[in-house]
């Protein structure tokens, strides 16, 4: 078959488009294996059990459902993760509040009046983990406009 | 998925008389399939992204998609699927042809604007994920989240540069690895937990199909949740690269559809299962709640590879984002000269790439403000209420093109002609309406502002962005800017 000016282009756009692909996958499976080791080398600690032991039992008292205490201790470890680790901080807020928005994944993303009790848990996990950083907690997040959104 | 891209000054011209009728192959005129043109529609509007924040809803979260589709979703869907299979060239061409030309240039420039600030936000969160694989403590560092948008960005613009096909199959993947395969694991282990006698977190009775009524806020969440399905027609600027368009498009279009509906409802549902409403408040971010549900199973170490793959989703919809309504202004400014030469000029892959560069540099002006500037990143939420307006018009254009096209052109070939396209381009028409004056209500972030300084700062950014520019645009084009192009252009196309 004679091979034109156009096959060879063709060929060598296929041979790119190729190593895109592969050198896509070869990224996601990189940063993957690094996110399992991370995830594992996470430790429970007495500390952290003891906190999750003390949200449970504020939770409880608010009559809040309590979630499984691996899943505190894992979600918020000895220190509050997220929601201690600087909340007064302008690009954690600014994902914050990207997260009271609507049912949109693209651009079609906008903000809308959230429920009331959107950081009444979250607010509960700060003043036991990390009840220095209530106020400054507070003052990000207490000042937005919530409504009841959720059938309790 | 093996062959190449080719300039855009190989169109097919064969198409003028008829451009949605299926051309002869033209030779070194590639083609993509309708499969991975739904998978690219799909990549552009839907992900697992907001499946955390609709669980909250319970059961409810199926009315808040449900009725958005029926009032949004379908007319949007069957309406641009008529249009497609009738002219090439995507909205654009549809409104130019339906209003007028202007009116298809403001059409494509407020779909390719609202992508602008749309990108920085995207890329934060994938910042925000990507810092939860590797040290969470990132996420708040601003030169890290700088660093992540604007080498993300550029690595998609020269992705893009590469031709549509690059973009096509890393959409299609990013679809399906960071979508429908962790989309199917959440729903088939929420079904899972329901099998093993758990009752579900969320009550799953009669009385909370609907959501709850709180007068004005309720309504500001259903009216917003219209624009969950906004995007379903920018793909079809590429309806060119179908083999048989009149009659993919459509098929393309209604796949896209049943998927996009499949993955917004099943995961939300799936993980209101599993995760209580206020574990979710707990868990402050999308990977952190599917951190939750996966702890239930103690399968936790899933976490950073469903991480990773809706990284990968994330950044598949971008690539889209990138590469259609940019097209659209390109094909539209060669035609009439609305744009400078300088961003008409095509790349030896006929891709558009000095409109690419351009919108990166401003994108990463735009990203550094946002990762160095707190007053920036604070209120970033405000420019999605203003970019959401923006491309409400292109909806108001895209209907009423519509309906004109069937009263001024009604012989013209269409592949799919929608049934009652007055009633599903009139009920689109209100949803955009009311979706639009819902954005000027104010929202959680705003908190106890004036309503007047909040309907202002939305109305500037809505007349500046979206109509103030295109008119700069429009009055300052030139003649001898035109190029000689096909007025029914068929784009480069690819095979996929």
């Amino acid at each position: 078959m004679k091979r034109t000016a156009g096959n060879m282009k063709r060929t060598l756009m296929a041979s790119e488009h190729r190593w895109i692909y592969i050198g896509s996958i070869v990224l996601l499976v990189v940063f993957a294996v690094i996110g399992i080791i991370q995830y594992t080398t996470l430790r429970e600690t007495a500390k952290a059990n003891d906190k999750a032991d003390q949200l449970s039992k504020q939770l409880a008292d608010a009559g809040y459902p309590v979630p499984d205490h691996d899943l505190i201790v894992r979600t918020l470890g000895d220190d509050g993760a997220s929601l201690c680790r600087d909340p007064g901080n302008a690009l954690v807020k600014a994902q914050a509040k990207a997260a009271l928005v609507n049912g949109a994944s693209g651009p079609g993303t906008r903000p809308v009046i959230a429920d009331s009790e959107a950081i009444s848990a979250a607010s509960l996990a700060v003043s036991v983990y990390c009840p220095d950083k209530l106020g400054e907690f507070e003052k990000a997040y207490g000042g937005l406009k919530y409504d009841d959104t959720v059938k309790k | 998925m093996a062959s190449m891209d080719v300039p855009a000054g190989g169109r097919d011209a064969a198409k003028a008389a008829s451009p949605a009728t299926s051309a002869a192959r033209v030779p070194g005129k590639q083609y993509m399939s309708w499969l991975t043109l739904a998978f690219m529609t799909t990549s552009s509007v839907a992900s697992l992204r907001a499946a955390p924040s609709m669980a909250v809803y319970g059961l409810a979260a199926v009315f808040l998609y449900v009725v958005p589709a029926i009032v949004f979703l379908i007319p949007t869907a069957l309406v641009s699927a008529e249009l497609a299979s009738g002219w090439n060239g995507g909205v654009y061409r549809w409104v130019s042809e339906g209003l007028s030309k202007p009116m298809g240039f403001l059409a494509v420039w407020c779909q390719f604007a609202m992508t602008i600030f749309y990108y920085p936000s995207l890329l934060a969160y994938v910042a925000s994920t990507f810092a939860y694989i590797i040290d969470p403590r990132l996420a708040s560092d601003g030169l890290y989240v700088a660093i992540v948008i604007v080498v993300l960005f550029w690595t998609g613009v020269w992705v893009s540069s590469r031709g549509t096909k690059a973009v096509a199959g890393l959409a299609s993947g990013g679809l399906i690895i960071g979508t429908l395969i962790p989309g199917a694991v959440l729903v088939i282990l929420g079904f899972v937990f329901l099998g093993q006698g758990n009752p579900s977190a969320a009550p799953m009775d009669a009385s909370h199909i609907l959501p709850q009524w709180t007068g004005l806020a309720s309504l500001v969440l259903i009216v917003n949740n219209f624009l969950s399905y906004s995007g379903m027609e920018m793909n079809a600027v590429h309806v060119s690269s179908l083999r048989n368009p009149d009659k993919e498009f459509p098929k393309s279009m209604f796949t896209a559809m049943g998927l996009v509906l499949l993955i917004f409802i099943l995961p939300a549902l799936a993980v209101s299962w599993v995760v209580p409403a206020h574990d979710l408040s707990l868990t402050a971010g999308v990977i952190q709640a599917f951190d939750a549900f996966f702890s239930y199973f103690n399968v936790g170490w899933l976490t950073p590879v469903f991480g990773v793959m809706l990284v990968a989703a994330a950044l598949g919809g971008m690539l889209t984002w990138l590469a259609g309504p940019s097209k659209g202004l390109l094909l539209i400014s060669r035609q009439e000269g609305y744009l400078p030469p300088f961003l008409q000029q095509l790349n030896r892959f006929g891709v558009q790439q000095n409109i690419l560069v351009a919108q990166g540099l401003i994108t990463t002006v735009i990203a550094l403000l946002y990762a160095f500037i707190p007053n920036v990143s604070s209120a970033y939420w405000i420019f999605s209420v203003i970019t959401t307006q923006i491309y409400l018009i292109v909806y108001l254009l895209m209907f009423a093109a519509a309906i004109r096209l069937r009263k001024t052109q009604p012989d013209h070939p269409r592949g799919y002609r929608a049934p009652a396209l007055h009633v599903l381009c009139v009920v689109g028409l209100l949803s955009s309406l009311a979706a639009l004056v819902i954005g000027f209500v104010p929202s959680s972030q705003f908190g106890g502002g004036s309503v007047l300084a909040y309907v202002g700062i939305v109305t500037s950014g809505l007349l500046l962005l979206g109509l103030l520019v295109p008119y700069l645009f429009y009055t300052l084009r030139k003649p001898s800017w035109r190029q000689h192009v096909d007025e029914n252009p068929a784009e480069a196309g690819v095979d996929a």
